[in-house]
């Protein structure tokens, strides 16, 4: 492994003389900030670089190509494909085999789309050096990752007609090099005399023959100024004559051409083409003359685009397995042995049918794991991948899929915005994604409520009710710091966390004891069945309830309320002097509220609590000659009745 | 209490003509540009829960033979905050908020070469904020002509003039929660709604700090997402929540709803009526559904419903009313949608945009 470490210069002054520290911050990025390594030997005092003046703190972040906007595009689109693929896996399809390949052709249009995106971008007239280069960047990446996902769906996604992998090969190298065919096209469609005097006739004769498309070969002869000589006429003849593979059964067609090329050799050994070079090597090509394909390693932009024109004029009906020997073969003869880029050691690879090499090499493509993720994904599901674990001991082609796809949800959970498309793919992950969810969901920064509750909501669909939970709780406490208490008591009735919610109810009480008035009077008018999850809540709806029935004069419910409340075991300690103050009020009410055996009750509860601190002496001795006399009044009341 | 009184919606499937685009960012709001004449073609995006936010504007290319379109973005104004609302006092002027706690008004107009601008008219910095300075998030923003009312996370209203800096009136503890919508039912009244499912209606005119009614949506703490009310029946409000329920009250009798209506996947985002359709109502969702919903006119014996609003009909609701599913299901939330004629416009977090044609009515 090469070391592949970065140096990232921090340009600040303070760290550079003090030093630096950092430390993680969720989910991608460095925090780094001056710091003073201290001993304990040292004295404990302000540091010598400690001042007044603003310093600065430095986010360093691993650099996300995809999430640059064009990129952003192929990232959600991708994903929308996806999960479209895990849905139809999901419901375990008898035949998957031509929706899988479907969808692998909706990727590589995924792909197109953003390299067009791209392309168009570059265009503009208002970009930087620096943005222009960028771009350029991303297109040779995209450009890669195009071509191998073609050659991939060739090799291993799609289904091909008794193994003969010639055809699908040709459109691949056509589909890659377009360049013979758009010359050819210019050429064609201009004046059409002398095309010969043009500078890139032949070479553009001979990049159509490589490609195997043989009626732009025969209209690119047809323009020339001597089409009409006797050499000409023959090779248009013989041209013309080639058989086509995919007409005939394979047998016959191998016959047709035996015989094909068995005539070109007659009549090359007769000489016949000798009168014009271009024709002669042609001919010599076709019969698979070593010499003839030597002359043509300069026509050829890589090792593949030969190989596909070399085989099917010498191997047409090449089989699939046996691609990699040619492949190999290709690269001895082009001399690129000791030259391979990192491309041209995935294509091999992919021909030699090593998916361990595709899948090690294509890791390296600085797509952020985009690639490695969802064209292993697919690999997966098409079942190309469990074929590997007969040939290694120990290895689940599972664990490899789900490694690359929580790397790449994890990714994209990193960002901002893209934390949605990052869940959706650690929801793919079997083994580890919801653990991963649940460490990374209550990461997810937040600063605003909109937010929070999407986040909330991520959560619950997810069963993760201690995460949904949790980013309540914090809400909550981030409502108590702005001075919210109705809105912190919300959040926490949403948290349903019991002793939660009784600490913020306490600070309602609390602040009643404080000031004998109620804050937020508005929301404590209605708490609905939410008043159930705790006690202490309780406690506080039912006190409120107290003070409505006395302003409503419902006195007699009133004073029964009282009761069940001073019964109820739920008086929190330091609220039994204002409960006691509310005694008094109703004893000294002008009408009778409680009766002789209530009042005694009261009596019993004072003497009960009267060595609680909150309760002063002077307090505990008006309560007693309040209740004295209520009870006085409440006795008279009662012998009247009876 | 209400929930077993709820009755659930299922639609039916039917794909309009369906065309859509990813932009690059997370949608939260999408209007179209009214015109004095003509079909609107010009539409705003305004998007959210990015590191830098924008306002973009949008033509729309179309190709009657496929009837294809192609929305291209013509210009953009970069945004401090999340665009939480945008709404257009006229052809040319809207209103928009943001989470930075702050409110503008723009315009769209042309420049000297005939480019399409927006240009920022007026702006309300801290309209809305914590008792500790912390800024808090504008959530809502509703218009009735030049007025505009906003509300925030600080459970503050401010009443606004198009024309004028100034604040024209500021209640600065309307509510002890975060307030989620806000509506006008009149010039003089506005029902704004917070995370209790508190519904409170305020008279504008009068200078208490208290509200003239309030009401429920429902005992459990469910947050409204989202308030609307009938175009031609301004009494008749509907609530969206974050549990998928439709709620319909008639202010004119009394604070309990009508009915309850559990509709969508998740919680609605958005609620429109058609201006032009009246019977028929729009409501997209962070399930990622996008429903049309009209009301039959014949009941099942082939009879002529009786003339009464469905929304406002106690009993059997569902059969009055039918839901077309307009789009396949997301994967992600539809956050916002907007209506002209027979064209719905919407947006969402798989930062795409969607133009579908050809509504029938």
């Amino acid at each position: 492994m090469e070391n592949d470490s970065k140096t990232i210069l921090i340009p600040n002054e303070l760290c550079r003389r003090a030093g630096i520290a950092a430390s993680w911050r969720p989910i991608n990025e460095i925090s780094i900030f001056p710091y003073e390594k201290r001993s304990y030997k040292q004295k404990d005092g302000p540091s010598n670089f400690a001042s007044d003046q603003p310093s600065s703190i430095f986010h360093v972040r691993h650099e996300v190509i995809l999430f640059h906007p064009i990129l952003r595009k192929l990232v959600n689109e991708s994903n929308a494909n996806f999960l479209a693929l895990q849905e139809f896996v999901a419901e375990k399809p008898p035949d998957s085999k031509t929706e899988i390949l479907k969808m692998s052709r909706q990727y590589r249009s995924i792909i197109r789309a953003c390299l067009l995106n791209l392309q168009d971008d570059i265009a503009k007239t208002n970009i930087t050096p620096k943005e222009k280069q960028e771009l350029k960047d991303y297109i040779t990446i995209f450009y890669s990752i195009e071509c191998i996902w073609h050659l991939c769906e060739i090799l291993f996604i799609d289904v091909i007609p008794g193994n003969i992998v010639l055809p699908p090969l040709l459109d691949w190298v056509r589909f890659h090099f377009p360049k013979p065919e758009r010359n050819a096209a210019t050429l064609l469609s201009g004046d059409t005399d002398n095309l010969d005097l043009e500078e890139n006739y032949w070479p553009t004769v001979f990049g159509n023959f490589l490609q195997g498309r043989m009626n732009v070969v025969r209209a690119l002869l047809q323009q020339h100024s001597a089409a009409q000589t006797a050499v000409f006429q023959l090779a248009l003849n013989v041209l013309k004559n080639m058989p086509i593979l995919n007409i005939v059964p394979v047998s016959e067609f191998s016959l047709r051409w035996r015989h094909w090329t068995a005539e070109i050799q007659i009549k090359l050994d007769a000489k016949q083409f000798m009168s014009n070079r271009n024709l002669d090597l042609i001919m010599r090509l076709i019969v698979g003359e070593e010499s003839a394909w030597a002359e043509m390693h300069p026509h050829c932009e890589t090792w593949y685009d030969f190989l596909a024109g070399w085989l099917f004029y010498t191997e047409p009906t090449v089989k699939t397995f046996e691609l990699g020997r040619f492949a190999d073969q290709s690269i001895d003869r082009m001399r690129v042995k000791h030259h391979l880029k990192h491309l041209d050691r995935v294509l091999l690879a992919f021909m030699k049918f090593d998916l361990f090499e595709v899948i090690k090499e294509i890791q390296e493509i600085t797509d952020n794991g985009w690639l490695v993720s969802h064209l292993t994904d697919i690999l997966f599901h098409s079942g190309r991948l469990a074929m590997l674990e007969n040939e290694v001991q120990n290895f689940s082609s599972e664990d490899l899929r789900e490694s690359f796809i929580l790397d790449y949800g994890t990714t994209l959970m990193g960002h901002k915005s893209l934390w949605q498309v990052g869940l959706s793919y650690l929801d793919h992950c079997h083994k580890d994604g919801l653990p991963a969810i649940k460490l990374l969901l209550p990461r997810v920064a937040f600063d605003s409520e909109a937010k929070a509750t999407n986040i909330i909501s991520e959560a619950k669909n997810r069963g993760l009710n201690k995460v949904a939970q949790s980013i309540s709780k914090i809400l909550a406490m981030r409502s108590l710091s702005q001075g919210r208490l109705g809105n912190a008591l919300t959040w926490a009735s949403k948290s349903q966390d019991r002793l939660f919610i009784s600490r913020i109810a306490d600070k309602f009480l609390q602040e009643y004891v404080d000031t004998g008035e109620w804050r937020c009077i508005d929301m404590l008018d209605d708490f609905g069945s939410s008043m159930l999850a705790s006690e202490r809540l309780i406690f506080l709806g039912k006190f409120i309830e107290l003070h409505k029935l006395y302003q409503a004069k419902e006195y007699k419910e009133c004073g029964e309320l009282y009761m069940s409340l001073l019964n109820s075991k739920l008086v929190p300690q330091y609220f039994w002097s204002v409960l006691f103050d509310e005694a008094l009020t109703l004893a000294e009410n002008e009408q009778l509220v409680f009766s002789s055996d209530q009042t005694e009750q009261i009596i019993y509860r004072l003497e009960e609590k009267q060595n609680i601190p909150e309760l002063v002496s002077s307090k505990v001795y008006l309560l007693r000659l309040a209740l004295a006399r209520n009870l006085k009044r409440a006795l008279m009341y009662e012998a009247q009745l009876y | 209490m209400f929930s077993d009184h709820g009755s659930t919606v299922e639609s039916t499937t039917s794909f309009h003509n369906l065309n859509g685009i990813f932009v690059s960012q997370k949608v939260n709001k999408i209007r179209w540009k009214p015109e004095t004449f003509g079909e609107p073609h010009f539409f705003l995006t305004g998007s959210w829960d990015d590191e830098s936010n924008k306002i973009v504007l949008w033509d729309i290319v179309e190709n009657a033979e496929e009837e294809d379109f192609y929305p291209f973005s013509v210009a953009e104004y970069p945004y401090c905050g999340d665009v939480t609302e945008m709404k257009f006092l006229n052809t040319e002027y809207f209103a928009c908020s943001s989470s930075s706690g702050s409110a503008n008004v723009m315009r769209v107009s042309l420049s000297e070469i005939g480019e399409p601008l927006i240009q920022n008219y007026t702006t309300w910095e801290n309209l809305h904020y914590f008792k500790n300075g912390d800024p808090s998030p504008c959530t809502a923003l509703a218009v009735h002509d030049n007025d505009m009312a906003t509300v925030g996370e600080d459970g503050r209203i401010n009443i606004l003039r198009a024309q004028s800096k100034d604040i024209v009136r500021r209640i600065d503890n309307a509510d002890s929660c975060s307030i989620n919508c806000v509506i006008y039912l009149n010039h003089n009244e506005i029902l704004t709604s917070n995370l209790r499912g508190q519904m409170k209606s305020w008279d504008l005119r009068s200078d208490t700090k208290q509200p003239k009614s309030s009401f429920m949506l429902s005992g459990d703490l469910v947050t409204p997402t989202q308030l609307t009310y009938h175009p031609s029946q301004r009494y008749i409000i509907i609530a969206g929540d974050e549990l998928g329920a439709l709620t319909s009250w008639d202010l004119r009798q009394n604070t309990y709803p009508v009915n309850v209506l559990n509709a969508h996947e998740g919680a609605i985002s958005e609620i429109q009526f058609h201006p032009d359709h009246l019977d028929h109502l729009f409501s997209c969702s962070r399930g990622g559904e996008i429903w049309h919903w009209s009301t039959k006119t014949k009941n099942k014996y082939g009879l002529e419903h009786e003339n009464i609003n469905a929304w406002l009909a106690p009993d059997d609701i569902k059969a009055k009313l039918e839901v077309l599913n307009l789009m396949p299901t997301l994967k992600k939330p539809i956050n916002t949608l907007d209506l002209s004629n027979n064209r719905v416009i919407c947006g969402g977090d798989n930062e795409a945009i969607y133009l579908i044609n050809g509504i029938t009515f």
